[in-house]
């Protein structure tokens, strides 16, 4: 009967109800819709991170990350071959990435820079590594004198897909040694430290130039992100002499700080919000309950506690927030597939070079807890503006005019 | 005291505070009210009609004096025990009817029997009962605003009588209704002090002086000694 009266109160003066509706609605569509706007900031964010530089981590020798090496190839792994079949072979492990990354002079005619070569397996990395943005070409796969560049690169060697280019560079032992390239792609990831001195070359290529069969690292591919925490278990369990580093870690700067920056972001953008609802339907609520203060008098008097009449009056607010909240929802739902199905385009990130689509990703999680924040709003800032009402002698409240 | 004394006040004083200034509206009222008794209380504005029947109804705490009701002193009461009261023991009518305009004439007498924790079947029950009490069985489905007056008035006392409370309180339930109405009203409440309950009533209308059992003249917040027994059923 209670929560009869409080849904009927609603529509008593239901141009003040619809005005408590869409102040829960907007406010709870907007927390909905940002946090989406988040997720889908994190998640291309991290899709970069893994699709176009790490994988989802990354395996060194112990302690191989965090010193510096006089000669780092004596820390690099040596015979790989059994291990990387190993990896392979682990659960949840899809594609395994040997590299070696090694600094090199790249010249195209009269013009020479200094630059970071990463030798990978062209093959296995061109599907994976599928966000790196090639501007011109594309992406080598078993092109055994192929390389590709980054845009600055390309841009201070004077080059285009097709064109030579010659690395030189040192042998582990100290001897200088060089070979012929052609150009297939130009990528731009938008970082400018990357895009202004990277390239990459087949590894089969590379061990001959660097002379080592060693390879630097394996990055990994994983069939699902959250794989991670048991094929670093697995892993660190069969090779003590290993380190695993996840993408997170190995992009702290470009991803975790990012990502940490963002939440903190959407944790104010929140409290404005939710501020913005207490006060709204605080005081539609304060209205509603000033009209009715002969009715509360009327309860009290006939044996309604304060608690009890308030309990009542929270019901209708609940009730605005459950009804505002479920309407928010729907709202930010439409605009997602209508509006925003194409996501949204926004400058280049700090950091970046480039401009990036951004689709809002609505989860079910932040549905709930939008709407139990809703609701909760609408409930707490009823209690506030009714509390003084309730607390009134039942005689005051009797002859309220 | 008397066994059927129900209500007990002795030297009963009663102040308004506002700002720095004290309203005087009771003094010194002794008075005992018996079970069964259609007790009218008259007087004109400012008398303090509203605050015996305030104080009477438990909604206003006693300040001076003694009050007691069924035998409980209502200056130590606890608020627990007062809510009870109200809730079970004590009918109130008004003269703005104070009926839920969003529930139908049924619901709104249906809704103190919930909150006493009735069950369903036997709230039916009493509601059937207080609407035919009042004539208004017919009209069970219709909402305050679309009922005169009248009906609206033989509803409030519809949701006061479900309750079978022992006393019913009306402040100035004729006020706003013409004399026929005014009349099918008293003679309700008269019909139900004849079943045993007490009624108390406070009015302008010197037409109710024909239904009351006992007549109370308040002035300037005294109780006026030609008050008395105005009928002998």
């Amino acid at each position: 009967m209670l929560i009869k009266i409080a849904f009927l109160n609603l529509l008593r003066n239901y141009r003040r109800s619809i005005v408590g509706l869409l102040t829960v609605g907007f406010g709870v569509a907007a927390l909905f819709l940002f946090d989406g706007f988040n997720k889908g900031i994190m998640r291309q964010y991290k899709d970069n991170t893994i699709h176009a530089k790490f994988g989802h981590g990354q395996i060194n020798t112990k302690g191989y990350r965090d010193q510096i090496f006089e000669k780092p190839w004596e820390h690099w792994i040596e015979n790989p071959e059994p291990l990387l079949k190993e990896v392979a072979g682990i659960a949840g492990v899809s594609h395994i990435f040997p590299r070696i990354e090694f600094a090199a002079m790249l010249s195209s005619g009269d013009k020479t820079v200094g630059g970071r070569g990463l030798a990978i397996d062209g093959h296995e990395e061109a599907d994976f590594f599928n966000t790196m943005n090639f501007t011109e070409g594309q992406a080598f796969r078993d092109e055994p004198s192929g390389i590709i560049v980054g845009k600055g690169v390309a841009r201070a060697l004077g080059v285009k897909p097709g064109d030579r280019v010659t690395i030189l560079t040192n042998t582990i032992h100290g001897s200088l040694n060089g070979a012929d390239f052609t150009l297939v792609g130009i990528f731009e990831t938008g970082l400018k430290e990357l895009d202004d001195s990277h390239f990459r070359i087949q590894r089969a290529v590379a061990g001959p130039l660097l002379d080592t069969d060693r390879i630097e690292s394996i990055a990994l591919g994983l069939a699902r992100d959250e794989d991670w925490p048991q094929v670093l278990e697995t892993i660190s369990k069969a090779h003590p002499e290993l380190e695993l580093t996840s993408f997170a870690v190995l992009d702290r700067v470009y991803y975790q700080h990012a990502v940490d920056w963002l939440g903190q972001q959407f944790l104010v953008i929140q409290w404005i919000i939710i501020l913005i609802v207490a006060l709204g339907i605080g005081n539609t609520m304060a209205f509603t309950i000033l009209e009715r203060t002969t009715e509360i008098g009327y309860l009290r008097a006939n044996g309604e506690s304060k608690f009890e009449v308030l309990a009542l009056l929270l019901w209708e607010g609940t009730l605005i927030g459950l009804i505002g909240s479920v309407f928010g929802i729907l709202v930010a739902w439409l605009l997602n597939i209508t509006l925003l199905r194409d996501g949204i385009l926004m400058p280049p990130a700090p950091g970046l070079t480039r401009q990036f689509f951004v689709r809002v990703e609505l989860q079910g999680t932040m549905l709930i807890l939008s709407c139990v924040l809703g609701t909760l709003t609408a409930a707490i800032a009823t209690g506030l503006a009714a509390s003084g009402r309730v607390r009134m002698s039942i005689t005051a409240a009797l002859r309220y005019r | 005291m008397n066994p059927r004394c129900l209500y007990s006040c002795r030297q009963l004083s009663h102040s308004y505070q506002q700002g720095p200034l004290q309203f005087p509206a009771l003094h010194e009222v002794n008075l005992d009210i018996a079970s069964g008794e259609f007790c009218l209380i008259m007087g004109p504005s400012g008398s303090g009609k509203s605050t015996l029947l305030n104080l009477l109804g438990l909604v206003e705490p006693v300040q001076v004096g003694s009050l007691s009701f069924q035998d409980e002193d209502l200056r130590v009461i606890t608020e627990k025990k007062k809510n009870y009261l109200r809730r079970h023991q004590l009918g109130y009518i008004f003269q703005s009817f104070h009926l839920f305009d969003v529930l139908t004439a049924a619901e709104n007498v249906e809704f103190f029997l919930t909150r006493q924790g009735i069950p369903a079947a036997e709230r039916q029950k009493k509601v059937q009962q207080a609407l035919e009490a009042v004539d208004l069985w017919l009209h069970r489905g219709k909402r305050p605003q679309e009922m005169s007056g009248g009906q609206r008035q033989r509803v409030a006392i519809a949701r006061a009588l479900a309750k079978q409370p022992a006393v019913i309180i009306a402040d100035e339930p004729t006020a706003s209704l013409d004399q026929d109405t005014s009349r099918t009203i008293l003679q309700l409440l008269k019909d139900l002090c004849h079943e045993g309950r007490t009624i108390i009533v406070s009015a302008h209308d010197p037409l109710a002086r024909d239904y009351a059992s006992r007549v109370l003249l308040l002035k300037d917040g005294r109780l006026d000694a030609r008050g008395g027994k105005v009928h002998a059923d």
